[in-house]
């Protein structure tokens, strides 16, 4: 479902992802448990859109991305890119599809190799997938620099030598060199000052408008998701809780995690701190052990006896807007819960 | 103005220094404030504008091998800090002064249990016997809000989640009934949700004890919410104060200005249409601080800049309520369109 | 349209070779000191003024004198001529055994560390190996073929790799992780590549390091095996050869043991230094702070 209104198919579609992570111990390491990090997770994104995954740590964003890119292999679930299903392919024959697929990381001062040019990381993908070589690699990196606002001729400096939002916009051009469908990043902006952020989060607009590239926009920051999505998915423990346009997000909360998420956040205003906000008491439980039926009901001001041991279903409540909560049934009340 | 009696911290023209490969780092350079008893001062700024440093600095934690306060002067009630001894200055630390830092992790000794580094800290500074410092060890982790105390003396750090070591910090930090708790980035490292629980649990505090707290940041939206004057640092220096309202109302500094417009909103109903405005950008970067920087820090960056800003570094003047700000072109800011 | 962003962060530092002496003592010490020995080596036919191998029992046993530098031993053999020979052979043994055991302890590390599989079967060989005395295992492949100075290289080698490989191991065990290696994943790269360009140079810092403690094990090692019998054939001289020779006039003639020691024990030296500065120098955490 895209805000574009086409008819065109989705570039990404995930369909039921699931990712466990198996934990050893005793003597002989054998498998005693296991994180369920993502937990049957579904969503698509279109051309030209952005999918922000927001969610605090242990709720899986992250392994959704490197899962997606298939860094790590799903342990069931679907992810169709550009029409191919990919969901099982071996890394031999992932290789091919790629090309269609970059990825941006978070910490610009470890992704990328210390001992390569800056131009050598940004051109490595055209190389690899034979796009060009030589005299017209370099050419090809020269424009990509100008493209995200370096000088051409810091090609040949290091990676140490420029500062972090520098390296993120390093991390851009070289997602950028193969021209891919989807692009992932993986808290893009989070190690960066603010005064940097703005600029590199301007330069992703730009560059979807003028490429229309889809992004899976991982964050923890509600601001940021508000500024660069078209639509969000607020997850918690391994699951969607809710997923909607940006507007409805922020107008209309219906996940009691998301009203929380909202109510913590903080703001350039003194003057919220007049209102009394209500806060959600209580630690995020570990993946490891995640509480049974509603994984929120330990923290949740409203949950009920039957939210303790039933999980609730991702559904469609109202148009395009899905929740995962059993006292938002369709077609109900979008207003304030009561405590039960 | 707070008489002296109530100012109880003085910072004067604080220099300090470090000697590095490139050459000698100004990372705070000259800069001063008062904290009054019981008031929460935020001092803000971005990476490199030596807010931390300066936090260092007046506790003394600044590494002799490679840096030192080259001027300045730092009073706790009337007492001279920079030239203290080392005997005395331990006595004040986690005493009368505390710190809390950003990673609890690396912050609390993995090998001892929680209840035994509060009590330490007791022991030390107030002399009184291991029973009675792990009594008022439980005591601070109830005042803590961390649920089942007397139990949770016995735990090591690796058992607890993030928010919680947090909160032993906190506790250790006021066991010994502070005057001044200095926070550097307590709540950057943790999640929204626990982040909102540990600034309200500080403000609480801050109510119940009386402790004067510095915060030290670079999220506007904490010290909006937490704070009650701010500091603005850029490249060293001091470049705007206020009381917290009158800075977020009218910033009257270029930099502040374009923090505050740097930041994507939660709060405004900027996108009704669902459009995605662009973020204003502040151009350029943070000036290397090996070289002594010639005239304003952030002429080279900011659109008001004038012949005079490049060569001659602007004072702190007043600009009424308590306000002051160090921009020669304050006048042309105040006028320009928010 | 984005704005072109400003200059780049860092000045490149020029370098110059008096700072770098002056910052790094123990690096120029060491090196200095090895260089000296290696030209010994390199040039002893032209340092020793006499034949290593004559026997001239007529002046056995001489202290050190104008004549004889360092005195002779039991078969009036110039002990100065001797050990200056002997340098070529513990060079020539350390650096080989350095060299070798790097070559193949890189290769094998390189493996294990990134593909899990040949991990589990070969480290627990490496595992069994490092459980057998280098001396004993040197000592029965001796026995098995002739000895000489390729067989005691072999010899040595042979126990010295899984020292490499731990070393090499751990080193892409901790980079596989690193984002920069997904982002080339991500890019792209396959796994020659990856290992190639992205691992290799990486492990090479540790590795240079590790070989030098090698190299001065191997040294001592091969001393111990010709005090033993069990190396270089006796008449060639080895500072281990001299120093067994000499055990028995000890008491009389203690030049002929002290002197070759002495070489020895400076030679390790200088290999330890350098191993000691270049691992200060070349590990990123320490190197910032110097």
């Amino acid at each position: 479902m895209s805000e574009q209104g086409t008819t065109e198919r989705p570039v990404l579609e995930v369909e039921g992802l699931v990712k466990h992570f198996p934990i050893h111990g005793g003597l002989l390491q054998r498998r005693t448990g296991e994180v369920k990090a993502v937990d049957g997770v579904s969503f698509s994104i279109a051309r030209g859109e952005t999918l922000g995954l927001v969610g605090e740590s242990g709720c899986g964003k992250s392994t959704i991305g490197k899962t997606v890119l298939k860094l790590i292999e799903p342990t069931s679930g679907r992810i169709v890119l550009a029409g191919q299903d990919i969901s099982s392919l071996a890394p031999g024959a992932m290789w091919e599809h790629r090309r269609r697929i970059q990825t941006i990381f978070q910490d610009p001062y470890s992704s990328m190799n210390p001992r390569l040019a800056s131009g050598t990381i940004v051109g490595e993908p055209l190389e690899n997938f034979g796009l060009s070589r030589g005299r017209e690699t370099v050419d090809r990196v020269a424009r990509l620099f100008e493209r995200v606002g370096l000088r051409p001729d810091a090609m040949r400096k290091y990676a140490h030598e420029f500062s972090g939002g520098q390296r993120q916009r390093l991390g851009i051009a070289k997602a950028l060199s193969v021209n891919p469908d989807v692009i992932v990043a993986d808290e893009p902006v989070s190690a960066l000052d603010v005064s940097v952020q703005a600029q590199v989060l301007n330069l992703l607009i730009d560059l979807q408008e003028e490429f229309r590239l889809a992004y899976l926009f991982i964050s923890h920051d509600l601001a940021v998701m508000r500024h660069i999505s078209h639509r969000i998915a607020v997850m918690y423990l391994g699951r969607i809780v809710e997923l909607t346009t940006k507007r409805r997000l922020f107008t209309q909360p219906l996940h009691p995690y998301t009203e929380a998420l909202l109510s913590a956040a903080t703001a350039p205003d003194p003057r919220r701190r007049q209102q009394r906000k209500r806060i959600v008491q209580g630690d995020v439980p570990s993946p490891a052990k995640p509480p049974p039926g509603c994984h929120f009901h330990t923290r949740c001001p409203y949950a009920t006896a039957e939210c303790k041991v039933t999980a609730p279903p991702l559904i469609e409540v109202a148009e395009g807007h899905q929740v995962a909560c059993l006292r938002r049934p369709v077609g109900g009340d979008p207003g304030p819960l009561s405590v039960a | 103005m707070n008489a002296a009696a109530g100012r109880i911290l003085e910072v004067r023209d604080l220099q300090t220094q470090f000697n590095t490969l490139d050459g000698v780092v100004r990372a705070v350079d000259g800069v001063s404030f008062d904290l009054a008893r019981g008031e929460t001062l935020g001092i803000v700024g971005e990476s490199g504008c030596g807010k931390s440093v300066t936090a260092l600095s007046i506790l003394r934690l600044i590494p002799p091998e490679t840096g030192r306060i080259a001027a300045g002067s730092i009073k706790f009630e009337g007492e001279e800090l920079t030239t203290l001894g080392e005997e005395a200055m331990k006595r004040l630390r986690g005493h009368r002064i505390s710190m809390i830092f950003q990673e609890p992790m690396t912050s609390l000794n993995p090998v001892l249990t929680v209840g035994t580094q509060i009590a330490e800290n007791v022991v030390r500074h107030m002399g009184v016997p291991w029973r009675a410092a792990r009594e008022r060890a439980c005591e601070m982790l109830d005042l803590v809000r961390i649920a089942d105390a007397r139990r949770r003396l016995d735990e090591y750090p690796h058992q607890l989640s993030g928010g919680m070591r947090q909160r032993v910090m906190i506790a250790m930090a006021l066991s010994c009934d502070p005057q001044v708790l200095i926070a550097d980035e307590p709540t950057t490292a943790l999640d929204v949700t626990i982040q909102a629980q540990i600034l309200q649990l500080m403000l609480e505090l801050k109510e119940k004890t009386g402790t004067a707290i510095v915060l030290i940041t670079h999220d506007l939206g904490v010290v909006a919410e937490t704070t009650e004057r701010v500091v603005v640092m850029y490249a060293g220096r001091k470049v705007e104060e206020a009381p917290v309202a009158a800075l977020f109302e009218q910033p009257l500094h270029p930099y502040t200005r374009g923090l505050m417009r740097a930041i994507p909103r939660l709060d405004i109903e900027a996108d009704a249409a669902g459009t995605r405005p662009r973020l204003q950008e502040i151009p350029g970067l943070v000036p290397r601080l090996t070289q002594p920087i010639v005239g304003c820090a952030f002429a080279p960056r900011c659109g008001f800049a004038t012949e005079r800003c490049r060569i001659q570094a602007p004072p702190l003047v007043d600009a009424g309520g308590g306000h002051t700000v160090a921009c020669w072109e304050v006048d042309r800011v105040r006028a320009s369109a928010p | 349209m984005t704005a072109i962003t400003d200059d780049l962060v860092l000045p490149p530092r020029r370098f110059s070779l008096a700072t770098a002496i002056r910052r790094n003592p123990t690096i120029t010490f060491g090196a200095v000191l090895l260089a000296a020995l290696i030209v010994v080596a390199i040039f002893a036919p032209y340092i020793a003024y006499s034949d290593p191998f004559k026997i001239a029992p007529v002046n056995r046993l001489r202290p050190p004198s104008e004549r004889w530098w360092f005195g002779t031993d039991q078969f009036g053999r110039d002990v100065f001529s001797r050990t200056v020979y002997g340098a070529r052979v513990s060079l020539i043994v350390g650096l080989s055994v350095a060299l070798f055991s790097s070559a193949v302890g890189l290769g094998l590390g390189l493996l294990c560390g990134y593909f899990r599989k040949v991990d589990s079967i070969v480290m627990r060989v490496m595992d069994g190996l490092m459980a057998i005395p280098s001396i004993l295992l040197a000592i029965a492949l001796i026995t098995l073929t002739r000895p000489g100075l390729g067989i005691v290289i072999l010899a040595i080698v042979i126990p010295e790799v899984p020292r490499i490989v731990r070393v090499v191991r751990a080193v892409v065990l901790s980079i596989r992780s690193q984002p920069y290696i997904e982002s080339a994943i991500a890019g792209g790269t396959k796994n020659t590549k990856l290992l190639l360009r992205h691992v290799l140079p990486n492990t090479l810092a540790p590795l240079i390091v590790q070989s030098t403690y090698v190299c001065a094990s191997a040294m001592l090692i091969e001393a111990s095996l010709s005090f033993l019998g069990a190396g270089v054939p006796p008449e060639v001289p080895s500072w281990g050869n001299i120093i067994a020779q000499g055990r028995t006039f000890f008491q009389i003639a203690p030049w002929t043991i002290l002197i070759p020691g002495s070489f020895l024990a400076i030679t390790v030296l200088a290999v330890n230094l350098l191993g000691d500065g270049l691992r200060d120098r070349l590990d990123p955490r320490l190197a910032r702070r110097l």
